[in-house]
């Protein structure tokens, strides 16, 4: 074994390595796409002929070797249909073209075989009054099938319900997500980039002792913060805020539980590192020449940084912004302390003033996915939802980053024609 | 750039017309005041998390029965997941930055980087998501294929390095990805060939430390490559250079001066890795089983200070002893990881200097 060979095996080793990390978020990703969508994609219905004579229509939702969970139709209520079907019983499979799936507006599934009028009469049977959807998916072509998705899609995003773990639209979960990282972004900006001019400005004990302060709360664990939002923000000054404003309503809380304003405050602190190390880097990043050359020619100091400094570090500050958002958006854990609710009575944003209303609880993208998964009353229909949700959420995560990564590296080409 | 040339107008004229002046410095003064009050209160903020927590072990109410050693239990379940994640993520995160600062060509590494930034950006929440519902019934059933794994991939990419090495140079600086098909058909083949087993090794519970360990340390991966890169590439190409030209190769330049003149950045990227685990929350609250064992069984369930702190807070009233106990377990963490971090900036604060002195290898 001479050395050459011994190191084109290291090489070969940490090569591996560096596969087996590609390997594994092209899996993740692609896991993810695949059951986001697949969980809206229409399944088939089944008709199971059993060997002791029943007869089970409905979805197939879960399989192993020796049995099959079958949801069929849920009478009484959601959750209620599951069989469980040993593959060894079943004599006869079909797909029968006349089977329909009668969607309720409260989430249940009915299943029946026949043409719209007896669908109509399963319908009137269920007591429920209204059917969000009737269909026959073993007659649709493909493109049926996906025009099917693209509704199935599109109330997902863009209905809400009031069970949100197991059936519905998520989007209360979308406008409370939205509205908690744009309330955050407004804190945070204004104080981020404060800091990081002050940083960028003065050297000395204040300089350094806030330095120190951001490089190493940055690795700080984020439920600590929620813990902090939870101790500080809501039991201290919410309670207090409650006793001074709104005695008459105690004990009743209003800023003295979890809201949208404490959640905001903590992901805001949470995300400031992010938001001060980005713009100060872009800071750092404009030639001297372009300050010298705007404070020979009479400009203030706060002249310079207002009209020169930070328009040249604007694309700093958006790709701190979107770190800051991303980052935000991702961060489930603290929000689980302040404010987050799996079924929130009423949206943190509306049309009755004052519109914008910060001590609702409300509930949010990254929650859902846990919720749905874990605590979910119905985890057959959860988990897939969950995914989907999350597919949701990566979407926007991923998005924003790839966006944060395109506009660094024209901050990079930018700078240097500057230079030049 | 562009600067409009009536501000450069303005700024001349003014300085002509006292008011004016006045008026412009005085709204410099509120501004550098603004950027004072805006840092001051970022600092107030940032300091406010150490102080509320440190204040809140002086506040007085009695600790619940049996509370240290629930701390105690709570404690060694976060280092036991913690160990396991690092087992995954320092081998991966370490190899990958090796590659990447070392043999990989300037174009993979221009998107190798992005690449595990997305991966850092994927929320725990979807990691967790997929290790309870995905990773987890499948993993029930096939630890000795893991297992198998860990044994297999890294024995046949040496192989494969000793075999075809030599004729591979041309293609070296993409290697991962010429391996990425076949390391993909060698783990198909064996999760397949296992499928329909009897699984060897039983588990106590398919939410498991094992679990916890792929899960969490895939979450550390991307932290532990970028400061471990970021060391490698430290160090001047100038030595890897002289050593290539005394014979050496890339390898043995790599093994014997590049690293051992990076430790220190090489370290720190492990600490702050095991600190990312410590403190990690959505993945274990969501595929660890929250089972409060004080062992070090990979098979079994943990329950970490973390998740204890989301589960319990929320029932929690402030001055119980139960509240007192859980902010307790939220100082424990903070100590915990806020010392790895300072450890960890030191040391690549010390890499650095040396690297700006010169005074590396």
């Amino acid at each position: 074994m001479n050395a050459a060979a011994k190191g084109e095996a290291g090489t070969w080793l940490v090569s591996g390595a560096a596969a087996v990390c590609l390997a594994a978020m092209l899996a993740l990703l692609a896991w993810l796409a695949f059951a986001g969508f697949a969980a809206l994609w229409p399944s088939r219905i089944v008709d199971l002929r059993l060997a002791d004579g029943r007869d089970v229509l409905g979805e197939i939702v879960a399989s192993s070797d020796e049995a099959l969970a079958v949801r069929t139709s849920e009478r009484d209520r959601l959750g209620g249909g599951y069989v469980r079907v040993v593959r060894s019983m079943i004599t006869a499979r079909s797909e029968p073209e006349d089977a329909f799936i009668v969607a309720l507006a409260d989430g249940r599934h009915l299943f029946g075989r026949g043409d719209a009028s007896v669908a109509a009469e399963v319908q009137r049977d269920s007591g429920s009054p209204d059917a969000e959807e009737t269909v026959w998916p073993n007659a649709l072509g493909f493109f049926g099938r996906a025009g099917l998705f693209l509704r199935h899609a599109g109330r997902f995003l863009a209905t809400s319900t009031p069970a949100p773990a197991i059936a519905g639209g998520v989007l209360p979960a979308l406008i409370g997500t939205v509205t908690l990282v744009a309330l955050m972004s407004l804190i945070v900006m204004p104080l981020g980039v404060a800091t990081a001019v002050y940083l960028h400005e003065r050297r000395g004990f204040a300089a350094s002792l806030v330095r120190g302060a951001i490089a190493n709360l940055a690795g700080v664990p984020s439920i600590v913060y929620g813990v902090l939002g939870l101790g500080l923000f809501v039991h201290g000054l919410g309670a207090d805020i409650d006793r001074w404003f709104f005695a008459d309503r105690l004990p009743v809380p209003t800023f003295g539980a979890g809201g949208l304003l404490w959640a905001a405050l903590t992901l805001a602190i949470l995300t400031l590192p992010v938001v001060v190390v980005s713009v100060e880097e872009g800071l750092a990043r404009i030639p001297p020449s372009l300050r010298a050359g705007s404070l020979a020619l009479g400009a203030t100091e706060g002249e310079t940084i207002w009209r020169l400094l930070l328009p040249a570090a604007r694309p700093a500050l958006l790709t701190g912004l979107i770190l800051a958002i991303a980052r935000a958006a991702g961060a489930v854990a603290p929000l689980m302390l302040v404010g987050v609710v799996k079924l929130a009575p009423a949206l943190p944003i509306d049309a009755t003033f004052p519109y914008l209303h910060p001590s609702r609880q409300f509930m949010h993208l990254g929650f859902t996915v846990y919720d749905a998964a874990l605590a979910g009353p119905d985890a057959l229909r959860g988990v897939p939802r969950a995914f989907s949700a999350a597919l949701l959420l990566v979407a926007v995560v991923v998005a924003l980053n790839l966006f944060a990564i395109v506009l660094r590296n024209r901050l990079r080409e930018r700078y240097r024609a500057l230079e030049s | 750039m562009s600067v409009n040339p009536d501000t450069y107008g303005a700024f001349l004229t003014s300085s002509h017309d006292p008011a004016l002046t006045r008026r412009r410095h005085r709204r410099d003064r509120l501004g550098a005041l603004a950027v004072q009050l805006g840092t001051a209160v970022v600092l107030a903020a940032l300091l406010s998390i150490p102080l509320f927590l440190i204040a809140s072990l002086v506040a007085w109410t009695p600790l619940p029965e049996g509370a240290w050693a629930k701390l105690g239990t709570l404690f060694a379940g976060t280092v036991k997941a913690a160990t396991f994640a690092l087992l995954v993520a320092v081998p991966l995160g370490i190899g990958a930055a090796v590659f990447s600062a070392s043999f990989a060509s300037p174009r993979f590494r221009g998107w190798f980087k992005p690449c595990l930034e997305i991966l850092e950006a994927i929320p725990t929440v979807v990691l967790g998501l997929v290790a309870f519902a995905t990773v987890a019934p499948w993993l029930k059933g096939s630890v000795a294929t893991l297992l198998a794994l860990v044994v297999a991939v890294p024995a046949l990419l040496l192989a494969g390095g000793f075999a075809f090495g030599a004729r591979t140079k041309r293609i070296a600086g993409w290697l991962p990805l010429w391996i990425l098909p076949v390391l993909i058909a060698v783990i198909a083949i064996l999760v397949a060939a296992s499928a329909s087993r009897a699984p060897l090794i039983a588990v106590t519970t398919p939410w498991n430390t094992l679990l916890i360990g792929l899960a969490l340390g895939l979450a550390a991966v991307p932290l532990v490559f970028s400061i471990a890169e970021d060391a490698l590439l430290l160090i001047p190409s100038t030595h890897v250079r002289s050593a290539l030209a005394l014979g050496a190769t890339r390898w043995q330049a790599l093994v014997s001066i590049v690293m051992p003149a990076a430790r220190s950045g090489l370290i720190a990227a492990v600490v702050l890795g095991a600190s990312r685990c410590l403190g990690e929350t959505m993945i274990v609250l969501m595929a660890s089983g929250n089972t409060p064992l004080a062992n070090f069984n990979p098979l079994d369930g943990v329950r970490t200070l973390s998740a204890e702190l989301v589960l319990g807070l929320p029932e929690a009233a402030p001055p119980g002893g139960a509240y007192r106990l859980l902010l307790l377990a939220a100082l424990a963490l903070f100590v915990l990881t806020f010392t790895l971090n300072l450890l960890a900036a030191q040391a690549r604060a010390r890499l650095r200097r040396r690297a700006d002195r010169g005074a590396l290898a």
